[in-house]
């Protein structure tokens, strides 16, 4: 058996272009997949902790009443392994040598920030900024820039915080965790959590904010929740990153891409190993006859095939893994220049079982059946040629290759709305490919051959018209993949693009009074940062709900943060561009009744329209009837309001403040020390750092989308070459034969090419057709987005497709082109 | 003055035996005979040549004395074993330890060296030093030279002798040719038929040949004719024979 072993020398069998094919599609899977999955693994960390700098830590617990937690908590966590830091947050006077200033003070541990880093200077504005992960030590303040002007201060200068005199070390330019709070509404100050004491600015009764960090592995802080969960007040809140409203979306978003784009690799490469091993399997099957001819037995045939498969698997999981390690590697580096910081390579073995299990998969549903036949090959085939395999024994291998191919995607994806939409997608584009190909086919019976270019091709689709139409079913199939990609990109990125455009919104006002509002309107107006959506402001607690206590009404289960809290409500006679009503009505020109809330809200309390809420408002109550539901951007950037009155309704005796938010460019922030002169009572919210760090998160996720796209359209390529190249001998000897009986070179290529041109149109066109319905489940199912037709995004791509594929075609007749037809007659022999 | 079909040879010990083989074809709409009442005997160490037109069936025929098909009635029995009621793998052990085969178009696995080819029955059959056994015969067909060519690095009429020598490697009892110099030209032809004929001679093979070639089949001790499935014996070459 040694000879016969070495018949499945991965080395000879090399020399075979169908295993060729099917290594490369191996490789491919296997290389695209394991990129994807380490990748996702490590973006999704990279994301988190560039995301969980945003709370400086993993986790955040919050003590709102301002008693700080019972050390057994602090303790159990550092036991279970977890880093733990403390933060400090209240409002107090800070007076420097001009006068006094309202300033937010974070007072933070020696183990702040427990993730990402805070950037300061150490000299006065414009010199070198300067990261560190750590806060100020003892004694020393960093302070906003806004500060040093407001109260004259340089750096070195002391500044009274309360009692205490504590030295500005430096300005603090960015803060790792500047998320929204009220309490950071004034400039921020921030100190060393030892020195609040002394300061006495924080007595009985004040208004204080404890934040306890929390850091470490996710199975750990899993855990610790868990523990920690029955033993939390209401006053308490447990915060991650993926409950932060701004960035979930995107994350969630990016991750389900690359699932989307995993999933399509496996399905791209299940087709190319389906494909290239059918090839196979019809080839070897004159060596099977010779091999029984000369005594092999049928067992010995499975086990010689068996074997093979495994080698191959074997050859093309360490060539896909030493093509993704590298891959993955770039890809970092990618990612580190988009971050223009290192990146932390971050390698997870258990990413590579996709990859492996893909391997298996495609080798044991779609190479091996039909290799698994080829032991019923009659020996009889070495003296005479047998009838070929009907369309209906390859039948048990397409239903096998299906359920595995959708096991697959699931498993990978674990989404059904996924495996639904692309087998939706898939089912409508077969049955289109079977309508289409009999009526093709007729239409094509009619053409007669001629001397025209045009009318070869056409006779040439006929006569091939098996191969035709599976090269089309391949084809289409492979075009609807790569064009779900492309369209989900698209309107992903757009749909980011738009979110955040270069001019989003990146300060707030918050607090200008009602006789304000004119002035401070005017003065950003001259100051050519005119203010668009002054919204008024009233702040009150949701009580009741059809006149029940709201916290009874609404089941335990649901922690609701908006109901832990004072809302801030509003009136407005328009709705908000980005708002949508999703029930009932928007308020009519006078309406003087009920409210309109937004969605997520109305859901988890269970609300519907008519339902009665009742508001506590300082010692006033409102009771209202819901009258529309609407969906809110909260990532807009732009004041955005849970309850909204009409103008004269049930807030219109209310005493509030205007609350708006507007673009300002950086060179034009100088304004902001002024404005605090004039309006010392409004606060500024500068969010231009925020806004800074969510757009490098969108560069980031869509440098990766970018990268995985191509991957997968390189596979795809692969997929239509291995197709292309598996009629590859007919068409070569047909070409040589049309040379020998005198046919013109170019007239056999312009046939050729017209051909498969013909062949990549129709192909692009079912392909695109099809894409657009798998991306209208998907898009409605998975990326919570709209479905928009996308024609200008996919009608190239059957030109590129006919084009492509005409190219291919060309590249088949090379050898016909090149080597008399005699020599090309007797190698194909 | 030809005998009809039945051609029973005389010796004790014949090394193939056919008695009553008939094999048919169902198509869609009848049934097609191809071999019918075909009796034969053919003794060890004998060279017959079965010589017919294109589509007489001597194809079948020699598939069906080989074992690498199934009669559709009729008994085979090859050296004793009645090949017609052995399962498929008991056929193929019996092949690989007592026929070897020459066809017309060579049938070289394409991947493998001219000295892999030949040791490949040799390792089915399990004899042992499968690559001196190679060697030696692949130089007793002038090969010596070319043992790590494969076959697309031959010319036709080496890889005809490649093919010998593969076709002599596990010492057959029985040796089955299909038009073995078909696809070569004359002078080829004539190069490999003398080669086939003296290994034969050499082996003590029992040699049963299918060729249009009157001049090959000349050359083989007995001549059989065969048309529309029939077979006959001239009753010269009987008388040879007998």
């Amino acid at each position: 058996m040694q000879t016969a072993n070495k018949l499945m020398s991965v080395r000879r069998d090399l020399r075979e272009r169908d295993v060729r094919v099917v290594l490369v599609a191996l490789i491919i899977a296997v290389a695209t997949v394991a990129t994807i999955a380490l990748f996702a693994s490590q973006l999704q960390r990279t994301l988190v902790s560039s995301a969980s700098s945003f709370l400086a830590a993993d986790r955040q617990l919050e003590a709102e009443n301002g008693r700080p937690i019972p050390a057994e908590w602090l303790d159990e966590a550092r036991e279970r392994g977890l880093e733990t830091g403390r933060m400090v947050e209240f409002s107090t006077m800070i007076s420097g040598p001009e006068g006094f200033q309202m300033a937010s003070i974070k007072a933070v541990s020696n183990e702040y920030p427990l993730r990402g880093e805070v950037e300061i200077q150490r000299q006065s504005p414009g010199g070198e900024r300067e990261t560190l992960a750590a806060g100020p030590r003892p004694g020393q303040v960093w302070i906003n820039p806004r500060l040093l002007r407001l109260l004259d201060l340089d750096i070195g200068d002391t500044l009274q915080v309360g009692e205490r005199q504590l030295e500005v070390a430096a300005l603090l330019v960015r803060e790792p965790d500047g998320g929204f709070r009220l309490s950071s509404l004034a400039p921020r100050v921030m100190m060393h959590v030892d020195d609040v004491e002394s300061t006495g600015a924080v007595q009985e009764g004040s208004r204080v904010e404890l934040v306890y960090l929390f850091a470490g592995a996710q199975t750990a802080l899993d855990d610790y929740y868990q523990w920690l969960e029955p033993r939390l007040e209401p006053s308490h809140e447990w915060e991650g990153v993926r409950e932060g409203e701004t960035f979930s979306r995107s994350f969630d978003r990016a991750e389900r891409f690359l699932l989307l784009g995993g999933s399509l690799a496996v399905l791209l490469a299940a087709v190319a190993v389906a494909v290239a091993s059918r090839q196979y399997a019809l080839a070897q099957r004159d060596t099977v006859a010779l091999l029984k001819t000369l005594g092999l037995q049928g067992q010995g045939i499975g086990r010689l095939y068996l074997r093979r498969l495994a080698l191959w698997g074997v050859a093309g999981v360490a060539g896909g893994l030493l093509v993704a390690l590298p891959l993955f590697w770039l890809l970092v580096g990618v990612l580190g220049d988009a971050l223009e910081r290192p990146v932390e390579m971050h390698f997870d073995p258990a990413a590579l079982l996709p990859a492996l299990l893909t391997a298996l998969v495609s080798l044991f549903a779609f190479a091996y059946p039909p290799i698994r036949r080829l032991r019923h090959v009659p020996a009889m085939r070495v003296l005479r040629a047998q009838p070929g395999e009907t369309g209906r024994q390859a039948l048990p291998d397409l239903a096998i290759a299906l359920v595995a191919v959708f096991a697959l995607v699931w498993l990978y994806a674990g989404e059904l709305a996924l495996v639904g939409a692309l087998l939706g997608g898939l089912v409508l584009l077969l049955g289109i490919l079977a309508l289409l190909g009999l009526a093709l086919m007729a239409l094509l019976r009619r053409v007669r051959g001629g001397g025209n270019a045009w009318r070869l091709a056409f006779v040439g689709l006929y006569r091939h018209r098996q191969a035709s139409l599976a090269q089309l079913s391949v084809f289409a199939m492979t075009i609807m993949l790569a064009a779900i990609l492309i369209l989900v990109r698209t309107s992903l990125l757009s749909d980011w693009q738009t979110q955040l455009p270069e001019d989003a919104p990146n300060h707030f006002l918050i607090n200008i009074g009602p006789e304000s509002v004119e002035q401070v309107s005017s003065f950003w107006q001259e100051h050519n940062a005119p203010l668009e959506n002054l919204y008024p402001m009233v702040r009150g607690r949701l009580t009741e709900l059809n006149g029940e206590p709201v916290k009874e009404a609404v089941s335990k289960d649901e922690r609701i943060n908006a109901l832990n809290r004072e809302l801030n409500l509003t009136w407005m006679d328009q709705l908000p561009e980005d708002n949508e009503i999703v029930q009932g009505q928007w308020f009519s020109g006078d309406e003087t009744e009920g409210v309109s809330v937004e969605a997520d809200l109305a859901q988890r309390l269970g609300l519907e329209l008519g339902d009665r809420l009742t508001f506590t408002i300082g010692s006033a109550r409102v009771t209202e009837p819901v009258v529309s539901i609407r969906t809110v951007q909260w990532d807009s950037m732009k004041p955005n309001f849970y309850v909204a009155f009409p103008p004269d309704g049930g807030l219109r005796d209310m005493p509030a403040t205007w609350i708006t938010s507007f673009y300002l460019p950086g060179e034009a922030k100088g304004a902001l020390g002024e404005f605090s002169r004039q309006f010392p009572t409004v606060s500024v919210l500068e969010i231009d750092h925020i806004i800074e760090r969510i757009q490098e998160i969108v560069g980031q996720v869509t440098q990766a989308i970018e990268a995985i796209l191509a991957l997968i359209l390189a596979a795809a390529l692969v997929v239509m070459a291995a197709v292309v190249s598996a009629t590859l001998r007919d068409r070569q000897r047909e070409g040589a034969l049309i040379r020998t009986l005198g046919g013109r070179q170019s007239l056999l290529v312009r046939s050729t090419m017209l051909e498969f041109a013909v062949l990549g149109l129709l192909a692009g066109v079912l392909g695109v057709v099809a894409a657009e319905a798998a991306v209208y489940v998907l898009q409605a199912r998975m990326f919570d987005g709209n479905f928009r037709w996308h024609w200008q995004v996919v009608l190239p791509l059957p030109l590129i497709s006919a084009v492509l594929l005409a190219a291919f075609g060309r590249w088949q007749l090379r050898p016909v082109l090149s080597v008399s037809p005699m020599l090309l007659l007797r190698r194909l022999e | 003055m030809n005998q009809m079909t039945d051609l029973t040879g005389n010796q004790s010990h014949p090394m193939l035996r056919v008695s009553d083989l008939g094999h048919r074809v169902n198509l869609e709409t009848d049934t097609l005979t191809i071999l019918q009442g075909v009796n034969l005997e053919i003794n060890r160490g004998e060279s017959v040549a079965i010589v017919g037109r294109s589509g007489s069936g001597k194809t079948t025929l020699l598939g069906l004395l080989a074992g690498l098909d199934t009669p559709s009635e009729g008994v085979v029995e090859l050296d004793g074993a009645q090949i017609s009621k052995l399962s498929e793998d008991e056929r193929a052990r019996l092949r690989a330890s007592r026929v070897g085969f020459v066809f017309q178009s060579f049938q070289l696995l394409p991947a493998l060296s001219a000295l892999e080819n030949v040791m490949l029955p040799l390792e089915l059959a399990g004899i042992e030093a499968p690559e001196k056994r190679a060697r030696e015969l692949l130089e007793r067909v002038g090969l010596g030279e070319r043992l790590g060519h494969t076959p697309r690095q031959l010319s036709g009429g080496e890889q005809q002798r490649v093919a010998i020598a593969r076709a002599f490697a596990s010492d057959p009892v029985i040796l089955f040719a299909d038009e073995p110099t078909g696809n070569l030209d004359n002078r080829t032809g004539k190069a490999v038929s003398d080669l086939l004929m003296e290994l034969n001679r050499e082996q003590g093979t029992t040699l049963v040949m299918v060729t249009h070639d009157e001049h090959l089949a000349a050359r083989c001790g007995r001549q059989l004719h065969i048309e529309a499935g029939i077979l006959t014996e001239p009753e010269a070459a009987r008388e040879q024979a007998s």
